[in-house]
């Protein structure tokens, strides 16, 4: 399997896709945290417009160019959302909504405009829609690198301050930190982590490299640091996985498999992560109320025999049925623990040791 | 303009209208984004409906599709009660699984059938005029119109027949609990009502314009009205207008008509944000303006009122310390001394202010408010 | 011999909008004092505390401690925010919330180092939550928020505490520790200013009450202030007394 990694293409593919799933596993923790899991849609359809624009005004299709004009108009997108809440009644969700369908319709407009002229070139900008990773050429490559690192090295070096940001920035302010100008940094940082992910999953699907990875990490830690070091690394194994998989099959689109890769990693932690994983909780609901049922039969075959001492046929399990309900399966089970004897087809006493454990 | 065109108007209208409708309670119930959800995952709802179908045309898949978008709702309600996804993220988790696997299934399995990645964002409007309903004989128009007329119909309908319910829980859900109605009843129609109509609108224009369409027109409404049912009606119009000028706008640059009219939603928002009468920015900044003197003058008149009969009084009612306390620039001191002295509210004597009654009267009452 | 006050306001005027929030508000605290801030809600008390800590922008009027603007002397003030203000769900341990009061010793980038563990431990020992140093957040009763928030501001060994509600919803034991906790401050020389919802004890925990209604009513010592009828003019009629004053 190894040799697949000779692969020039493949390896490019698979190296962008993990530098995606890294830069927004690691910022994406910060969103969903922050509760902005649905900024990271509005800005990633946002984007659109912003490299339609960059190619109408330089006629180039370099990376960096297309980047930062998606970067640009994501930024710009940001502004208004936050404007639109501030200045209006209408509320968060809305002007996302707004934002987001309108910059992108905005978006297509100037693509299919892009696509009559003469020099049709448009054909490049329609895969930052769902996303080519096939397309990735190694200049986009060392684009999404370089700006992958800088986001991420920004974020490593004041660390503590975006924690201050996303906990408790009235008291950050009250430290004298600049929290206004931190909340910009972070929303920056934000776009550059989604910009550079356009070009391998597209506009549409963006938006779950930024929360699924981070979604995941936090059902596993409850730290921020390794929450946000195991976001990259889920971000980074659905982006290596999805794209061998979409190499080796026919008929699967990168962007798509990336996605379903990282909800099935999703999936498994909400089930399985640790002491909160679905799982675990659904058995020790059942084993707690096991030990209650058990409880109440011993106490119950306790206080039958207090009644009636003189009963030594012991007693059916229809009598513990009504007193504790379904007494049957219990009475089985606490035979196997010897903590009851059977002494006739549908008769049941204490046993000794039952007896001490009833009476505490 | 040629029938062809005027059908797709038409078509554009009622799309808009029908959208609207349901989208303005998604705006007033913080659901927004619940449209786009929907409008994402209907893709799987289609692809799922067309294999078992095995035409795009069927009104089965309409409802098979419909039922997909309420099964989104389902799962992101799932997703947020085990209390491990934070609201905002069960979404984001949920739809892109769905879009993907629906983007997926097309792929591999619908080579070669009319199920168009593009047409799915764009739907493919100028294309509608060619796909009719014929039947008994008759040609009853595009299917596109006959579907979304149907589902106006149903849209209106609903919100006729549910309108109590849906007012009160919007507005007071814990009353409306306690008056017996479900609103979780009602929320999930309305999810059905939302889910039905991306759709229909699907096939005509694509998930996004749907967004834009349910979103835009009555949030830009929100802004111009305070009556519910000027609010709808609001909505559908502005949706309409927005729909129709995407269509001329996209004609004269021969670009997606669904991209144009989502354009044209934005540009009807921001002319409500900018110009909407008492809360647009425009008439907000006039308004400040004027507040700003109007509260200087009052804040004078209390300055003076808290010292008055003080021992500091000498002090704090000289006007040449008002730059001091008040912390304006002179000039602007000035100003207000004069408006406030022609107003009545105070006396100037030796550079030193006095309250009149009005102006001891003007503090009392601001401090009473 | 008058010494600086710990506290100096003058004037302070906040509005947003046209809605008066403070007006015109005057308040002096001396060095060394238990201070509450006492008034209805919607009375400006908490917009009092943040605008002295440089949050919101007063119209008019201006805030001194020690002298001089709150900017200036940031390194002796500390606040401790409303439990309600922050999501206790956020993935991270009582320790690391206590080390955040470091932060403004440390500056920009640099990290939390050991001498830095050490004071904050020290904190929470201060506050009696030392065994639950690693605990989650999440895991805290109300009482030991209160008490991390606490340990928190006490770390940054201030000169002037602000406080917006320490003792809403915490258990009584709590309540008795912080109490405790001011009284030390107090004969440390330290000033602390309270925003407090509690009138019955008011005369029993603090010095000093300003009694405010967007407006300061009146301000100074609890046996001079604290009476049926500031009180009367403060809530417009809506509380019974019972402090030292009585009738």
């Amino acid at each position: 399997m190894l040799d697949l990694f000779d692969d020039y293409t493949l390896r490019t593919v698979a190296l962008g896709s993990a530098a995606l799933g890294i830069t927004s596993g690691a910022l994406g923790t910060f969103a969903v945290l922050r509760r902005q899991s649905l900024l990271g849609d509005a800005i990633s359809h946002a984007a659109l417009p912003g490299v339609a624009i960059a190619f109408l005004l330089t006629g180039s299709k370099a990376p960096l160019v297309l980047v930062a004009g998606a970067a640009l108009a994501g930024f710009l997108g940001t502004l208004l959302v936050m404007g639109i809440v501030r200045t209006t009644r209408v509320k968060y969700d809305s002007a996302l909504g707004i934002v987001l369908s309108v910059f992108f319709g905005f978006g297509l407009v100037l693509l299919t405009f892009i696509q009559r002229r003469p020099d049709a070139s448009q054909a490049g900008l329609d895969r930052f829609l769902f996303g080519q990773a096939a397309g990735l050429l190694r200049r986009d490559l060392v684009t999404m690198a370089i700006l992958g690192g800088i986001a991420l090295g920004v974020m490593l070096l004041v660390w503590k301050e975006l924690k201050l940001l996303a906990f408790d920035p009235d008291y950050g302010t009250s430290l004298g930190y600049p929290m206004r100008a931190l909340d910009v940094l972070l929303t920056s940082l934000l776009v550059v982590a989604i910009v550079i992910g356009l070009q391998t999953v597209g506009v549409v699907l963006m938006a779950a490299m930024v929360i699924a990875p981070a979604a995941a990490a936090r059902q596993w830690t409850d730290r921020l640091g390794l929450g946000a070091l195991l976001a990259a690394c889920f971000g980074a194994l659905a982006g290596i996985v999805g794209t061998v998989l979409s190499t080796e099959t026919e008929r699967l689109p990168t962007g798509p498999t990336i996605v379903l890769c990282v909800t099935a990693i999703v999936l498994v932690s909400l089930l399985a992560a640790g002491r909160r994983g679905l799982i675990w909780r659904e058995l020790r609901g059942r084993r707690d109320r096991r030990r209650l049922r058990l409880a109440a039969v011993l106490t119950d075959l306790y206080e039958l025999e207090r009644q009636h001492p003189e009963a030594h046929r012991g007693h059916s399990a229809a009598v513990l049925s009504v007193m504790s309900g379904g007494a049957q399966p219990s009475l089985e089970e606490l035979e196997r623990r010897g903590d009851v004897r059977r002494l006739g087809d549908d008769a049941w006493e204490l046993t000794e040791t039952g007896r001490e454990k009833a009476e505490t | 303009m040629t029938s062809g065109q005027i059908e797709i108007q038409l078509i554009a209208v009622v799309v808009a209208v029908a959208c609207a409708l349901p989208g303005t309670f998604l705006v007033l119930r913080r659901l927004s984004l619940v449209s786009d959800a929907i409008s994402h995952s209907i893709l799987l709802g289609i692809v799922l409906g067309f294999f078992v179908v095995g035409s795009v045309n069927s009104p089965l898949l309409l409802v098979g599709a419909a039922l997909v978008g309420l099964a989104t709702v389902v799962f992101v309600q799932l997703l947020q009660r085990t209390g491990l996804v934070k609201e905002d993220a069960a979404i984001g988790l949920v739809f892109p699984a769905l879009f993907s696997i629906g983007v997926i299934l097309i792929s591999r399995y619908a080579d070669g059938v009319h199920l168009d990645i593009d047409a799915v964002l764009l739907g493919e409007l100028a294309f509608a005029p060619f796909d009719r309903i014929e039947f008994w004989g008759w040609d009853w128009g595009p299917t596109a119109l006959v579907v979304m007329s149907v589902i106006l119909a149903i849209n209106i309908g609903a919100i006729a027949i549910f309108w109590k319910e849906l007012k009160l829980s919007t507005f007071d859900p814990a009353l409306a609990v306690a008056l017996g109605f479900t609103p979780a009843l009602v929320q999930y129609a309305l999810m059905g009502l939302v889910s039905l109509t991306a759709v229909g609108a699907f096939d005509a224009v694509g998930s996004i314009l749907v967004v834009a369409l349910m979103i835009a027109p009555p949030a830009a409404a929100y802004l111009l009205t305070d009556s519910l049912p000027r609010l709808l009606l609001l909505a559908a119009a502005i949706g309409a207008a927005s729909a129709l000028a995407g269509y001329w706008l996209a004609y004269a640059l021969d670009a997606s008509i669904a991209g144009a009219m989502a354009s044209m939603t934005g540009v009807a928002f921001l002319l409500a944000w900018l110009f909407a009468p008492g809360r647009g920015l425009l008439a907000a900044a006039r308004r400040r303006a004027r507040q700003k003197l109007e509260f200087a003058q009052t804040m004078l008149a209390i300055h003076l009122a808290n010292h008055e009969g003080l021992p500091e009084a000498e002090e704090e009612s000289r006007i040449d310390h008002l730059d001091r306390h008040l912390r304006w620039p002179p000039e602007f001191a000035q100003r207000i001394v004069r408006l406030a002295h022609r107003r009545g509210l105070v006396e100037a004597d030796a550079g030193r202010l006095t309250l009149t009654q009005a102006g001891r009267e003007l503090a009392a009452d601001a401090l009473a408010r | 011999m008058s010494q600086t006050p710990a506290v100096d306001v003058t004037d302070l005027t906040v509005a947003y909008g046209e809605k008066p929030v403070l007006w015109d508000v005057d308040l002096e605290v001396p060095p060394g004092v238990l201070m509450a801030i006492v008034g209805p809600n919607g009375a400006g008390k908490t917009t009092l505390i943040r605008t002295i800590l440089g949050m919101v922008k007063p119209a008019a009027g201006q805030a001194l401690v020690y002298g001089r603007p709150y900017e200036q002397q940031r390194r002796r003030v500390a606040y401790v925010p409303q439990r309600g203000s922050v999501d206790w769900d956020f993935p991270t341990s009582v320790l690391d919330v206590v080390l955040m009061g470091r932060y403004g010793r440390l500056g920009w980038i640099r990290r939390p180092g050991a001498a830095d563990r050490e004071a904050a431990l020290v904190a929470l020992e201060q506050v009696g939550m030392s065994e639950l140093a690693g605990r989650q957040i999440s895991q805290l009763s109300g009482g030991q928020q209160q008490r991390v928030f606490l340990a928190r501001a006490l770390v940054q060994h201030a000169d002037v505490y602000f406080m917006d509600e320490p003792f809403q919803g915490v258990d009584a034991t709590t309540e008795r520790a912080i109490v405790e906790l001011l009284r030390s401050l107090r004969s440390d020389g330290r000033t602390v200013v309270a925003v407090h919802h509690d009138l019955q004890t008011v005369t029993e925990y603090f010095d000093q009450v300003t009694l405010m209604n967007v407006r300061r009513i009146a301000s100074g010592p609890v046996d001079e202030v604290f009476t049926e009828e500031n009180l009367r003019r403060t809530y417009g009629g809506r509380a019974a007394v019972f402090g030292r004053n009585g009738a």
